[in-house]
């Protein structure tokens, strides 16, 4: 994937692109975890919410790095 | 031993005192910590990332942070979408006007008027979402006015520092320390569902004074917006909450559907009583027995939805053989009163087991299947948001003007600060005042921040040093911020001492710098403030009130004439939030909050009746010698509530008891469906000739009741 991405002539990094990316597929695991209860079994959900988005992005960041 | 009684009657006081008086300390200095905590990491940030102007991460923080921290997630989705939507809007603005000045201000002003619209018809957070719409889109475009060729990167700048701003504050809010919101929704629905449920129970003696039903009917209608704003909320902190989101919309509609037909039950009851049909009356009070039979298990049981749901339905199986035998034993001018209240009462049954159902799959550890999706409807004023939107046009533009004609190079700080406080006072309730205790709060911290600035920061060395600096004097204007009723003051303070510092990432110190753009700030304020005296909020006023009132009632003409898909649920959350919104405003006990209650209880009964009736008709084929005269009833009402007056209200009785006549002649099949269109039409009749509701000052004055057979 290419570092930069032009959106309507104007350059943008590609980690935007990536981000928002990421934002989804998360939106779409909580949904999952969600609907199966499982943050009922980690004592601060929130925290994990966050961990595994940065989790996500890191490693879609670094994937699109190297 | 009267000594011992007063001392020990003395020192809990004292210590209740204290803990009275402290009792929202804990959360406020939380708060604070919180406040301090994300403004700090965001600039630091800011810094680490060199953006330009850290000061525009920390004016975000400042504008954003809120004592609720579960709502505040949900806040800053709208905040995210709304940033981005402004700063586009705003960079295309400047594409399309690169040149012509005039016409930029101007779209730009209709833009943040526009914003300020929105922001007051929405509740809540999305209207924050339109706050920050108009913010981005002045603050990514008027610093570069002069220099439109860099505002593409001016704009991403302002855009990468507004979202810091944003996700530092949601990031804090939601991981350190968070008090949550499931809680309070899953506590408020399980009241709601036992309180609504003992209501019932207690009623199976058929009679409840009409003081105690507006009383009840104000807290079902509380019950149910208050649901609906915690929903709406706790499904951005908590994706279990959002699973269930569908369920609990549709608990909340069977919860008022089954509180409408409890008050027509109970109405009717009323009625008959009053007119000398208490034969009727026993036997729909007898009929009534087992659903609050089956609403009293042991006392540990009686809120447990697991337990209630089956016993109902087996109620349900009871009901209509019951129905028949009392109506058997009634005298025959009797049956038509009595088969209307029952089918009132089997409904009531249905929506029971609904309610207990659907609650009991939402206390499952595990949701299996869909349910069906219901949306809650807002009644919203548009003339409220169009004053909004005209208030904040005439001072952007009256801004713009000045700054054009007089070339004052500080402009562009007095609209930014405009568009601030006009999105966030047209969401207070008392605008004027709130706008000069702001004002008078944004004056002291930019007199603050002048101290900091040129007294301490020149002597501040490292990052650390500036936290030592600074954070005392932040720390008032985030306490009362945490407090509710005076909190625009404390972001006033904050957005006055943080935006007046001006941090740049090459602090320079200029004081006639800072004092020519605190003034900006201040004019940009003050005319805010301006506008709303000019144009006064109509929130809270007799004239809106007067207004929603009227559309309070022209929810019956919708209900006689709308399409009927999703109606119903359309018709009892529009209704609820519309009436929440006028009673906020009204003294209780007031002439005007009786009559508004009354109103409400009568829009709600006629306008359900008007559903259910269009609904039967729409259900099964009826002749043209019942559907013809049955429509012209339906529509008769709906003009009665159109604009209420003597004359509509007798046409309007005459017309549904000729439909009802007309039926009863004309009913030799005796078909079930035109049987329930009948009766329909005859509880609409009680409802119009009911002499405690709101109808009645438009009644000839010694009406003989007749009662058809």
């Amino acid at each position: 994937m290419p570092h930069e991405v032009s959106i309507g002539g104007a350059m943008m990094p590609g980690l935007v692109v990536v981000f928002f990316g990421c934002l989804l597929l998360m939106w779409l695991f909580d949904t999952v975890l969600g609907r199966l209860g499982l943050y009922r079994y980690v004592l601060h959900p929130s925290l994990v919410r966050l961990a595994l988005f940065v989790c996500l992005f890191g490693a879609a960041g670094l994937l699109l790095i190297h | 031993m009267t000594v011992a009684v007063i001392e020990s009657g003395t020192r809990p006081p004292l210590r209740q005192w204290l803990a009275e008086a402290f009792a929202g300390e804990g959360s406020a200095w939380l708060f604070v910590f919180k406040a301090a905590l994300a403004l700090y990491a965001a600039t630091w940030l800011a810094m680490w990332l060199q953006l330009e102007k850290p000061s525009t991460t920390m004016i975000t923080v400042a504008l954003l942070m809120h004592p609720q921290s579960g709502m505040v997630l949900a806040k800053s989705f709208y905040r995210a979408i709304g940033t981005l939507a402004g700063s586009v809007f705003g960079v295309l603005l400047m594409a399309l006007f690169p040149q012509q000045r005039e016409l930029f201000l101007l779209s730009m002003s209709l833009w943040v008027a526009l914003c300020a619209g929105g922001a007051t018809l929405y509740r809540n957070f999305m209207s924050y979402g339109f706050v920050l719409a108009g913010y981005t889109a002045a603050i990514v475009t008027l610093p570069a006015i002069g220099n439109p060729l860099t505002v593409f990167d001016s704009a991403v700048m302002r855009v990468s520092e507004v979202l810091l701003g944003v996700i530092v504050a949601g990031a804090v809010s939601d991981l350190v320390l968070p008090t949550r919101l499931r809680e309070v929704l899953r506590r408020s629905a399980r009241e709601q569902f036992g309180h609504f449920l003992d209501f019932a129970r207690r009623s199976t003696g058929g009679t409840i004074a009409r003081r105690d039903m507006e009383q009840a009917y104000l807290r079902f209608v509380r019950g149910a917006v208050q649901l609906e704003n915690l929903r709406a909320a706790v499904i951005f902190e908590d994706p279990e909450a959002r699973a269930r989101s569908s369920r609990i919309r549709l608990i909340n509609q069977f919860y008022m559907s089954a509180t409408t037909t409890f008050q027509s039950v109970h109405h009717l009851i009323n009625r008959l009583q009053r007119n000398g049909r208490a034969d009727a009356a026993d036997a729909l009070i007898a009929l009534y027995r087992p659903i609050g039979e089956a609403l009293s298990p042991e006392p540990a049981q009686q809120h447990d939805p697991a337990v209630l749901a089956p016993r109902l339905q087996a109620c349900e199986q009871v009901l209509p053989a019951l129905a028949r035998q009392l109506r058997d034993a009634l005298p025959a001018p009797a049956r038509l009163d009595f088969d209307t209240g029952a089918i009132l009462l089997q409904r009531f049954a249905d929506e029971l087991r609904d309610f207990a159902l659907v609650e009991n799959s939402l206390r499952a550890k595990r949701l299996r299947g869909n349910v069906e999706r219901v949306q809650f409807r807002r009644g919203n004023d548009y003339a409220s948001a169009g004053l909004a939107v005209l208030r904040t046009f005439l001072t952007m533009v009256a801004l713009s003007v000045f700054w054009l004609a007089s070339g004052w190079p500080h402009g562009a700080s007095a609209m930014l600060i405009a568009t601030i406080f006009a999105g966030l006072l047209a969401m207070a309730p008392n605008p004027v005042s709130a706008a000069f205790h702001t004002l008078f709060a944004q004056g002291v911290g930019m007199a603050v921040a002048f101290v900091v600035t040129f007294g301490l920061l020149p002597r501040c060395d490292g990052y650390t040093m500036f936290i030592v600096a600074t954070l005392p004097f932040l720390i008032p204007g985030f306490y009362v911020q945490s407090k509710p009723a005076v909190s625009t003051m404390g972001v006033g303070y904050g957005i006055g001492f943080v935006s007046s510092m001006l941090l740049t990432n090459r602090m320079s110190y200029d004081p006639a710098f800072f004092i020519n753009e605190a003034i900006a700030q201040l004019a940009g304020f003050g005319l805010c403030a301006v506008a709303f005296m000019a144009i006064p909020a109509i929130t809270g006023t007799g004239w809106q009130r007067a207004r929603q009132l009227r559309q309070l009632r022209r929810q019956v003409v919708q209900a006689a004439s709308a399409p009927l898909a999703g109606l119903a649920y359309r018709f009892e959350s529009v209704n609820r939030d519309l009436f929440l919104q006028v009673v906020t405003y009204t003294r209780p006990d007031s002439r005007e909050s009786r009559d508004l209650l009354a109103w409400a209880l009568t829009v709600h009964e006629c306008g359900r009746g008007l559903i259910e009736l269009r609904q039967d008709m729409a259900g099964s084929q009826l002749p043209a010698s019942v559907e013809q005269p049955a429509q012209q009833a339906v529509q008769a009402v709906a003009r009665l509530f159109e604009a209420p007056d003597p004359a509509r209200w007798q046409q309007a009785e005459q017309t549904v008891t000729e439909a009802i006549t007309e039926i009863v002649r004309g009913q030799s099949g005796a078909q079930a469906g035109s049987r329930r269109v009948l009766l329909h039409l005859h509880q609409l009749r009680s409802v119009l000739r009911d002499d405690e509701s709101a109808l009645a000052p438009y009644m000839p004055a010694a009406e003989e009741p007749v009662h058809a057979s």
